[in-house]
C-alpha cells in the first residue's frame, strides 16, 4: 500500500468515527466538539478531490464559523453538561434498516453506471477558476443569493428580537 | 444571452428587488401608526413587477444570463400569477399585520423567489429559487411568535422542508453525476443521447420528486400540510396555498419537460421521456394517492382550516393527476385550474380570517347558523365551496373539466375515473360547511355586522369564481397562448 493511500483510509476513518460520535454521543457537548473533526475531515478529503478552494472555504467557515457558533450556542446554554438528550434512541432495528437501505441503494447506482465527469487527477489551484466562473456564467445566482440572505436576516431578526414594551 | 444582455429582460425582477430595498429604508422613517403605508406600497409594487412581467409576454422566447433562466410566455404567464396572488394576500393581511412591515417585506421577497421558480433553467437556480421561497416561508408561518401554534407550524414547516430539499439536492447532484451537465437544456440533450442507466435515473427522479413533491404538498411529503395550515396565520396559510404552490407546479412542469422528457418529433405538443422510467405511471400512482388520502382525512376535520389544507392535498392531487399525460393539453389545463383555484381558495381563506374573531373560532360548528347572521357572506362562502368541490355552474367545475378532459383524451381512463369519484367524497365535507351555515338556525345569535372592506373583498373574489363558469374562453385562451415553452442553453 502507497503512503497516499494509507492517508486517505486515515483521513476516513477520522471523518467517519467521529460523524458517527455526532450522531451517538448523549452529551450535546460531547457532539459539537466531535463534529470538529468531522468537519476537519471533509476539507482534507476536498483536498483529496484536488478542490483547494472548497476545502479552505470548509474550514473558514465550516469549523471557523458556524461550528463555534454551536459550542458558544451550547457552552451559553444553562446545565448544558448534565443535560441529556429526552429523547430515547429509536429502535435500533429500524434505523440500521433504513441506513443500510439507503446506503445499499447509494452502492447500487455508483456500480450501475458509467459517471459523465472525470476528475483532474493533477493538483492544480482551483480558486481563480471559481472566481471567474462567479462573475461570469454563474453571476446570476451569485447576486440572487445576497437577496436570498437579505431575506433570512430580516426573518431571523424579527424571529429572535425581543418585543418592544411601549405600546 | 450574456449578463449584461440579459439585464433589459429582467426588468421584473430587478424592480422587485428595488422594490424590496426601497421599502425596507421607507420602514426606518416611519412611525408605529404609519407602518399600513409599507402594505400598499408592497402591494402596488407586485401589481407594477406583474404588469412589468405582462409587457415581456410578447417578446421571443430566449435564455438570459448564460443560461441560467429562460423568458418564455410560460414562466410570464406564472410570474403574473404570483405577482397577482401577492397582492390579494397583502390586502387579506392588511388587518392583521397592520404594524408589522417586515411581514410584507418578506412576502414581497417570497414573491422575487416565485418570480424565478417558473423561469429556471439550472440545477443551480432551481435549489435557490426553491430556498428563497422556502426559507421566508417559514418566516412567514411562524411570525406569530408568541403563538405557540404559529411556532410549531414554524418549525416542523423548517424541518421537513430542510430534509426534502436535502434529498433533492442529492437526487440533482446524481443527475449531474449521470450528465455532467448543471443546465437543464444539456442534460435534456445528454439524457436523450442515452448512454445514461434508467434505473438510476429513475432514483434520481425519485430523489427529485421529494423536493417538488414537498412544495406542491403531494403524497407522500405532504406531512407537514395540516399542522402548517391550521397553525400558521390564515393570510399566510391562504398564500401558501396559492402562490409557492402554483410556482412549484410551474418547476414541475419545467423539471418534466426537460429533465424527464423532451418534445417528440412528430407532435409538437407532447412529450417523450428522456430515459425511460416510466414517470407516467409513477406520477400516476402519486395522483390518486394524494387526492385520495387528501380527501379522506378531510372528511371528519372539525377545524376549518385543517379541513382546508386537508382539500388542498386533493386539489394537489388533481393537478398531479393531468401531469400523467406530459401533452401541451394537461399543462394549459394546469395553468387554468391554478388561476381558478386562487380565486375560490383566497375566498374560503378570506371569509375565516376576517370572520374568526366575530364567530369565536373557525372551527365548522362556529359557522352554524351564519346564513340567518350574515347571508351575503354566508352565500359567497357556499359558492366558494360549491366551486371547490366542482360543481357547476362554478369555476371549479369547468377547471376540473378541462383536467379530466386532458386525462380521458390519452386514455387514462380509470385515473380520470377515481378522480371523479375523488371529487364525489369532496362534496360531503364541503357540504357540511354549508350545512352547519343554513340548515342550523340558532336564533339566539345576533346578526354580524361586516365591513365595506370585508364586503368588497368578497365580491373581489367571488365574482370571478361565478363568471368563470359560464364565460371562460378568454382565460383559457391567455393559457393556451402561455405555454410557449424554450429549450436552449
Amino acid at each position: 500500500m502507497e503512503a497516499n493511500q494509507i492517508l486517505f483510509i486515515a483521513i476516513a476513518l477520522l471523518t467517519v468515527l467521529s460523524a458517527a460520535v455526532v450522531a451517538f454521543s448523549n452529551k450535546i457537548i460531547h457532539s459539537a466538539f466531535a463534529l470538529l473533526a468531522t468537519f476537519t475531515g471533509f476539507a482534507m478529503l476536498y483536498v483529496y478531490l484536488s478542490a483547494d478552494y472548497l476545502a479552505v472555504t470548509q474550514i473558514i467557515i465550516y469549523v471557523g464559523g458556524i461550528l463555534i457558533l454551536i459550542i458558544f450556542g451550547v457552552l451559553m446554554t444553562h446545565k448544558i453538561y448534565s443535560t441529556t438528550k429526552k429523547t430515547a434512541h429509536n429502535s435500533i432495528l429500524v434505523s440500521l434498516l433504513g441506513g443500510v437501505l439507503a446506503a445499499g441503494l447509494i452502492l447500487f447506482i455508483i456500480s450501475l453506471n458509467p459517471w459523465a465527469a472525470n476528475i483532474a487527477k493533477d493538483f492544480s489551484p482551483t480558486t481563480a477558476v471559481i472566481g471567474k466562473e462567479i462573475l461570469t456564467n454563474y453571476l446570476l445566482p451569485f447576486e440572487i443569493i445576497s437577496v436570498l440572505l437579505l431575506g433570512a436576516l430580516i426573518g431571523a431578526i424579527f424571529i429572535a428580537r425581543q418585543e418592544d414594551k411601549e405600546k | 444571452m450574456s449578463n449584461l444582455n440579459s439585464i433589459q429582460y429582467f426588468i421584473p425582477e430587478l424592480f422587485l428587488t428595488a422594490a424590496i430595498l426601497a421599502l425596507i429604508i421607507v420602514d426606518l422613517f416611519l412611525k408605529r401608526k404609519q407602518k399600513s403605508i409599507i402594505a400598499y406600497l408592497s402591494a402596488a409594487a407586485s401589481l407594477v413587477a406583474g404588469f412589468l412581467a405582462y409587457q415581456q409576454f410578447s417578446l421571443p422566447a430566449t435564455s438570459i444570463f448564460q443560461g441560467m433562466l429562460v423568458l418564455d410566455s410560460f414562466a410570464i404567464f406564472f410570474k403574473i400569477l404570483a405577482a397577482f396572488s401577492t397582492v390579494i394576500v397583502v390586502f387579506i393581511s392588511l388587518d392583521k399585520f397592520r404594524e408589522t412591515a417586515e411581514y410584507f417585506i418578506l412576502l414581497l421577497i417570497v414573491t422575487l423567489g416565485m418570480f424565478i421558480m417558473p423561469a429556471v433553467n439550472d440545477i443551480l437556480m432551481i435549489i435557490i429559487a426553491m430556498e428563497i421561497v422556502g426559507l421566508i416561508s417559514y418566516v412567514l408561518a411562524g411570525i406569530h411568535k408568541t403563538d405557540l401554534k404559529s411556532t410549531e407550524a414554524a418549525l416542523k414547516y423548517m424541518i421537513y422542508g430542510a430534509v426534502s430539499t436535502g434529498i433533492m439536492a442529492f437526487g440533482f447532484s446524481l443527475i449531474y453525476g449521470l450528465t455532467g451537465h448543471t443546465n437543464l437544456y444539456d442534460i435534456q440533450m445528454t439524457l436523450a443521447s442515452g448512454h445514461v442507466n434508467s434505473v438510476a435515473m429513475f432514483i434520481a427522479f425519485m430523489m427529485v420528486l421529494a423536493g417538488l413533491g414537498y412544495k406542491i404538498a403531494m403524497v407522500p411529503f405532504h406531512f407537514w400540510v395540516p399542522d402548517v395550515y391550521e397553525g400558521a396565520p390564515t393570510p399566510v396559510t391562504a398564500f401558501l396555498s396559492v402562490g409557492p404552490k402554483a410556482a412549484g407546479f410551474a418547476l414541475f412542469i419545467r423539471f418534466l419537460v426537460t429533465i424527464v422528457a423532451h418534445p417528440s418529433s412528430g407532435a409538437a405538443d407532447t412529450f417523450v421521456q428522456n430515459v425511460d422510467i416510466q414517470a407516467p405511471f409513477l406520477i400516476a400512482v402519486l395522483a390518486v394517492l394524494t387526492m385520495t388520502l387528501g380527501n379522506f382525512s378531510a372528511l371528519n376535520q372539525k377545524n376549518i382550516k385543517r379541513m382546508l389544507g386537508y382539500s388542498a392535498i386533493a386539489h394537489v392531487g388533481y393537478m398531479v393527476m393531468a401531469l400523467v399525460v406530459f401533452n401541451k393539453d394537461a399543462f394549459g389545463a394546469i395553468m387554468f385550474y391554478m388561476i381558478v383555484y386562487l380565486f375560490m381558495n383566497f375566498g374560503a381563506f378570506w371569509i375565516l380570517e376576517s370572520l374568526s374573531s366575530k364567530l369565536g373560532g373557525e372551527d365548522i360548528e362556529h359557522y352554524k347558523g351564519l346564513g340567518y347572521r350574515d347571508s351575503f357572506t354566508a352565500v359567497s362562502m357556499a359558492v366558494f365551496m360549491f366551486s371547490l368541490t366542482g360543481l357547476p355552474p362554478l369555476a371549479g367545475f369547468i377547471g376540473k373539466v378541462y383536467l379530466f378532459a386532458a386525462v380521458i383524451k390519452q386514455g387514462w381512463l380509470i385515473l380520470a375515473l377515481l378522480g371523479v369519484l375523488n371529487s364525489v367524497v369532496s362534496l360531503f365535507y364541503y357540504v357540511s360547511v354549508v350545512k352547519a351555515m343554513f340548515l342550523k338556525q340558532d336564533d339566539e345569535l345576533a346578526p354580524i355586522q361586516t365591513s365595506l372592506y370585508h364586503k368588497i373583498m368578497v365580491l373581489i373574489l367571488v365574482v370571478p369564481t361565478l363568471v368563470l363558469g359560464v364565460y371562460w374562453s378568454p382565460v383559457i385562451e391567455f393559457t393556451t397562448n402561455s405555454i410557449g415553452l424554450f429549450f436552449g442553453r
